[in-house]
């Protein structure tokens, strides 16, 4: 069964350590510009949300790329042949996430590609806030989540530790 | 060029509004390996005896280390540097965030600003685009303000934005730097400087890359710092308490040890503390966590306050020690007061320290008849007058009535109004004291005497005995001293502690890597350092733990330098009369005075300095590289030879 990302936002804190060690596992440096993965981040509210490539099921970056240089490799992850890429960004401007970005070092196109399905990501955010988990367990695994949430609550109404 | 540097130092002149950038010369980062370091011998080299610190030719330094931008944790941070507006003699102030890094993935390790310019201006930085633009629109907005103009201004939230407050342009001697709206390099007036120079504000974004020498090398480190600061002993405490409830959670700790300043330091006990510390906030005002960029500890947190009279105040933190000076010092229990009070100091780009320690004295003086009501713009500043105080922040902020004395500073203040009230002014060397007390905690007197830039408890406070860390006391210095070390309330050996101290400070702050982490929980030693800096930069030299002492002990001696330069002498290194004279009426320390005399003499002797006079032997100064300084002192009649 493939695996994707599962992201929860609200355990983000943004501490930015996903970008650095994307960086690092695709290039061997530091440069969160060239992470294909992005915290944006509210830094008055302390609102942190991270954004990257959702590996959609039916991407639109694959069908609009006029060149067929994008395509889904066996983990899962839409990836990119940069023998076929002729860099019009075209995917750039379908994608409703703003998973693809340019490196401004190569200026080529890039976008998760999960690591090879190990991603680094996951092993190092500080608050477990990225999963790798199999793509039929998303919405059960989000369900636990809020149940953690609501039993949380419950907790603090009926007066036990919170 | 040694990898882990940008490479290139940014010199801004504001006079002439022009921009040049220069490489990183290698020796730099061979001899002072950044932050700290670079500025200890920058400053020595273009600011002298005769530069008011107000003035253009004084220098501002903004300067980052060879591990920031890199994920080695606790790293996201920089320092500023310059001669001190506040004290006269050297000043510096770190700040966590995410614009440290920023700075070196646009290009710079540092930049260096000197000049005035005749307008108000900001500094934009896009990698090699760096523009001196007009301010005139900004000037005068508060620091949460300006940064959202300018980000409307520039189209991109990412750039990461630093600028003064009111405060700042005012010239408040107590003024701070406020970055990314809420971090704060506060101490020894900084803000002032930039002031002075009308530079409002600077801008940061950045596309580089950072390189490290041994890439597989330093990432198995990182991992390794990780488990160090996360797992292990020293990792899971720091989980539970700074992670959990960010600095706050000392307010507590620290009441129980009877340190927690209370009443302008008259006592270390303060009754209402639980309702000002970690949990209080935890429970009702902790927002989110903040943290700084790639940091696994995460004290970083913000409060919002939703009802009652400052509903609506958002906030960074606050920290522990503005919740000791706007709180237990000037003896408010009031912690919503607290935050909001936090936020104004924020917004106006004020002190939290010296603005809580500046109120205290006045408080005190006002107990005692020395100030009243007329002094004080007809107000009546009674202890924990949470109305009178933030009146009074208002007034610093815009030097308004007698806002315009307090914003000198308590010491200055007190010198402007005479009748007495020099007496309770609790500083060193012009600085206010910081959240400390010296009566509880022995060896924090020394930090506080002998810290360069006054005092201070950032340059060599030690926590392994004030929290009984006795088992790294023993790894660190021998079985034989642990005891003696151990104890907070014992003077012995705290001369040779806090000289080490001091020197593994040197290091923190030119590297720059987070006093948590290293001074508490005490994770980094500099073994773990001379780890680090290799695979870092490929400065092999600082592969062996004896020459990054040496770089460390040519840092501490030539910031010392700077002071004797300036006038500094041994009498200056001294403590206010309330930690020497008057014990400690409540708490564990109840009847603790703090003796200083022979921590000093032991701390001169562990320095190589003469303690007679204060100043440097030459020989000691020589035999750190500094042969230069030594000359230069020696024309001023400044520096001692070793008698025979």
């Amino acid at each position: 069964m493939r695996r994707t990302l599962l992201i929860d936002a609200e355990k983000c804190t943004g501490c930015r350590l996903c970008e650095l060690v994307c960086s690092f596992q695709h290039y061997k440096v530091f440069n969160p510009r060239r992470s294909r993965i992005t915290v944006i981040r509210d830094e008055e509210k302390g609102v942190f949300i991270p954004m990257t490539c959702l590996q959609c099921e039916d991407p639109p970056c694959m069908k609009t790329c006029p060149t067929h240089a994008i395509y889904r490799d066996e983990n899962g992850a839409i990836r990119i042949d940069y023998e076929k890429c002729i860099g019009c960004k075209l995917c750039i401007m379908y994608c409703p996430f703003g998973g693809i970005s340019i490196d401004p070092v190569t200026m080529k196109v890039i976008k998760c590609d999960l690591c090879g399905g190990d991603p680094e990501c996951v092993k190092y955010c500080p608050k477990g806030a990225i999963q790798y988990v199999r793509v039929d367990e998303v919405g059960v695994k989000k369900r636990i989540e809020g149940a953690k949430k609501i039993h949380e609550r419950i907790k603090v109404i009926m007066g036990g530790e919170s | 060029m040694y990898k882990g540097y940008a490479g290139r130092i940014l010199r801004v002149d504001l006079t002439s509004r022009s921009v040049k950038v220069e490489p990183l010369p290698d020796g730099l980062a061979l001899n002072y390996l950044g932050g700290t370091g670079f500025a200890s011998r920058i400053l020595w080299d273009e600011v002298n005896a005769d530069t008011d610190p107000l003035s253009p030719e004084n220098v501002l330094i903004i300067a980052t280390g060879p591990v920031n931008g890199t994920a080695f944790p606790p790293s996201g941070r920089y320092m500023m540097a310059s001669k001190s507006p506040l004290t006269g003699i050297w000043s510096e102030s770190h700040v966590g965030g995410h614009l440290g890094p920023e700075l070196k993935y646009a290009g710079y390790d540092m930049i260096v600003v000197k000049g005035r310019s005749s307008e108000p201006v900001y500094l934009m930085i896009d990698d090699d685009r760096v523009e001196v633009r007009d301010a005139k629109n900004i000037w005068g907005k508060d620091t949460r303000e300006t940064v959202k103009t300018l980000w409307d201004e520039l189209g991109d939230r990412s750039f990461k934005i630093a600028c003064i407050g009111p405060a700042g342009e005012n010239l408040v001697k107590i003024s701070s730097v406020i970055s990314e709206m809420g971090r704060a390099a506060a101490r020894t007036g900084i803000g002032a400087v930039w002031g002075s120079k009308r530079l409002k504000a600077i801008t940061v974004r950045g596309s580089r890359d950072i390189e490290v020498a041994d890439p597989d090398g330093f990432m198995q480190l990182v991992k390794e710092s990780i488990r160090m600061c996360t797992e292990e002993f020293f990792g899971k405490a720091a989980q539970d308490t700074l992670g959990k409830y960010g600095t706050p959670c000392l307010v507590e700790m620290l009441n129980s040890i009877g340190r927690l300043p209370t009443k302008n330091h008259w006592t270390g006990v303060f009754d209402k503390a639980s309702l000002i510390g970690g949990e209080a906030i935890r429970s009702r005002y902790r927002f989110a966590q903040a943290p700084c960029m790639a940091c696994v500890i995460q004290c970083g947190y913000i409060s919002y306050i939703r009802h009652g009279k400052y509903a609506g105040t958002i906030t960074k933190g606050p920290e522990y020690e503005s919740i000791f000076a706007l709180g237990s010092n000037c003896l408010v229990s009031d912690i919503e007061a607290i935050i909001h009070m936090n936020m104004l100091c924020n917004l106006y780009g004020l002190d939290t320290i010296s603005t809580g320690k500046t109120l205290s004295w006045a408080m005190e003086c006002y107990e005692h008849g020395l100030l009243t009501k007329d002094d004080l713009d007809g107000t009546e500043l009674r202890w924990g007058d949470v109305e009178a105080m933030i009146k009074l922040i208002e007034k610093i902020a815009r030097r308004d009535g007698v806002g315009d004395i307090l914003a000198e500073g308590a010491k200055r203040a007190s010198e402007k109004i005479g009748r007495g009230t020099e007496k309770y002014v609790i500083h060193v060397k012009g600085m206010e004291v910081s959240g400390q007390d010296p009566r509880a905690h022995k060896s924090a007197g020394l930090s506080l005497a002998i810290a360069v830039r006054g005092a201070d408890h950032l340059r060599a406070l030690s926590s392994i005995e004030e929290l009984g860390f006795t088992q790294i006391v023993a790894d660190r210095y021998g079985e034989d001293k642990a005891d003696a070390l151990s104890d907070r309330l014992s003077e012995e050996y705290k001369g040779f502690l806090i000289k080490d101290i001091e020197d593994l400070y040197a290091i923190t702050d030119s590297l720059i890597v987070c006093k948590y982490g290293t001074m508490w929980p005490p994770i980094y030693y500099f073994d773990h350092f001379a780890k680090l800096i290799p695979l870092l930069t490929g400065m092999k030299e600082y592969g062996d733990v004896s020459y990054v002492r040496l770089v460390a002990e040519r840092i501490s001696n030539l910031r010392r330098c700077f002071n004797v330069r300036e006038g500094i002498t041994r009498r200056d290194e001294n403590l206010p009369k309330r930690f020497t004279e008057e014990p400690m009426p409540h708490g564990p320390a109840k009847g603790h005075v703090c003796n200083l005399e022979p921590m000093l003499r032991e701390y001169y002797q562990y320095r190589r300095w003469d303690y007679e006079t204060g100043l440097p032997y030459r020989e000691t100064l020589e035999e750190l590289g500094l042969k230069d300084v030594a000359d230069e002192l020696e024309a001023m009649g400044r520096v001692k030879r070793r008698e025979g």
